[in-house]
């Protein structure tokens, strides 16, 4: 069992943790082209969605742009 | 002077720049920053909503023809506007930054201490920085200093429409500043557009009076108007304010005289 702290919400992964980052915006259904993360306050580019590997009690925050003035 | 605005080495032939908040679709928010003639809009960051990932606004947009302008909205302190500045660079590749840091979600006054906190740090780490302020000259000045590359006072509070309760600070700021001057927040008609150039300012943002407009795309139309001619009114120089009447007609030659 994994847990991971996404947006401030606790998600539960039985033994289907995604093994990297780019696994868990495919698993949440979030077009990885319009994100940035940070994990436990850390940046994370797109670019290296892919060779970010995940563990168990992360804090990940997954952010967006939108309208704004 | 009279042409293109410069900020940060890069020219814009449009003084107006367009807010993306609130419109009811993307259709109508393409539509209006289209008539607007604008070459930067805003836009801001928030967390994806994991249980319903939607669609993304900035497809809507041809993203090339426009300077983005990611802000620091949401943030209450130096530390929280620097995090967003930092992830809006990761998101969007851009290090021009709209600074804005509001304690206080009633009236959204900005924090001149924080901003100026924030923009020192930011400015060092290579970010374009245009910080959203109160009206007050010397806050401008101490901004400058520091290396932001425009100064953007509130004409009044952010979305209120109130247009230019300001305008004596606002003109020692554009009498005293070494960067452009861009009027931000407040503006709600184009007259109050056209009033703030006029005054000298290098630009006004606008958001909420277009995009709550009855018909937005014609009200940036509007907008985009104004501005020019607020701009070429200051560049004319006005003329001045009397306290009697100065006949336009000649005071000579009148047919009552025998």
């Amino acid at each position: 069992m994994a847990v991971l702290k996404i947006n401030g919400q606790a998600m539960d992964f039985a033994d289907d943790l995604p093994g990297n980052l780019a696994g868990l915006l495919e698993h949440l259904k979030v077009d990885e082209a319009t994100v940035v993360a940070e994990i436990d306050g850390d940046i994370i580019s797109r670019s290296d969605f892919v060779e970010t590997v995940l563990a168990d009690g992360q804090k990940i925050e997954l952010i967006k742009l939108v309208g704004g003035g | 002077m009279a042409g293109e605005l410069i900020i940060a080495d890069r020219k814009f032939s449009s003084r107006l720049f367009i807010g993306t908040g609130k419109y009811a679709s993307n259709k109508i928010m393409v539509s209006a920053i289209d008539a607007s003639g604008t070459e930067m809009v805003t836009i801001a960051l928030r967390r994806v909503d994991i249980n319903n990932p939607d669609d993304d606004m900035l497809a809507a947009v041809d993203w090339n023809r426009y300077q983005l302008l990611p802000n620091t909205s949401g943030a209450r302190n130096a530390d929280e506007a620097i995090r967003l500045a930092r992830l809006a660079k990761a998101a969007t590749g851009v290090e021009w930054l709209k600074l804005e840091v509001t304690p206080d979600p009633y009236y959204l006054l900005p924090d001149g201490v924080e901003t100026l906190k924030a923009a020192e740090i930011l400015v060092k780490e290579g970010f374009i920085v245009l910080p959203y302020i109160n009206a007050d000259p010397v806050l401008a000045k101490r901004l400058e200093d520091v290396g932001v590359a425009t100064v953007m006072p509130l004409a009044s509070p952010i979305g209120s429409n109130q247009g230019l309760k300001t305008k004596a600070s606002l003109e020692i700021i554009i009498a005293q500043s070494c960067v452009p001057v861009v009027v931000d927040a407040g503006l709600g008609t184009p007259s109050q557009a056209a009033e703030a150039m006029e005054t000298g300012a290098d630009a006004v943002l606008v958001n909420t009076a277009i995009a709550t407009a009855g018909d937005p795309e014609k009200m940036a139309a509007a907008f985009k108007k104004a501005v020019e001619a607020g701009r070429e009114a200051f560049l004319a120089g006005t003329a001045s304010i009397k306290h009697t009447a100065d006949a336009s007609s000649p005071l000579t030659g009148f047919l009552r005289q025998e």
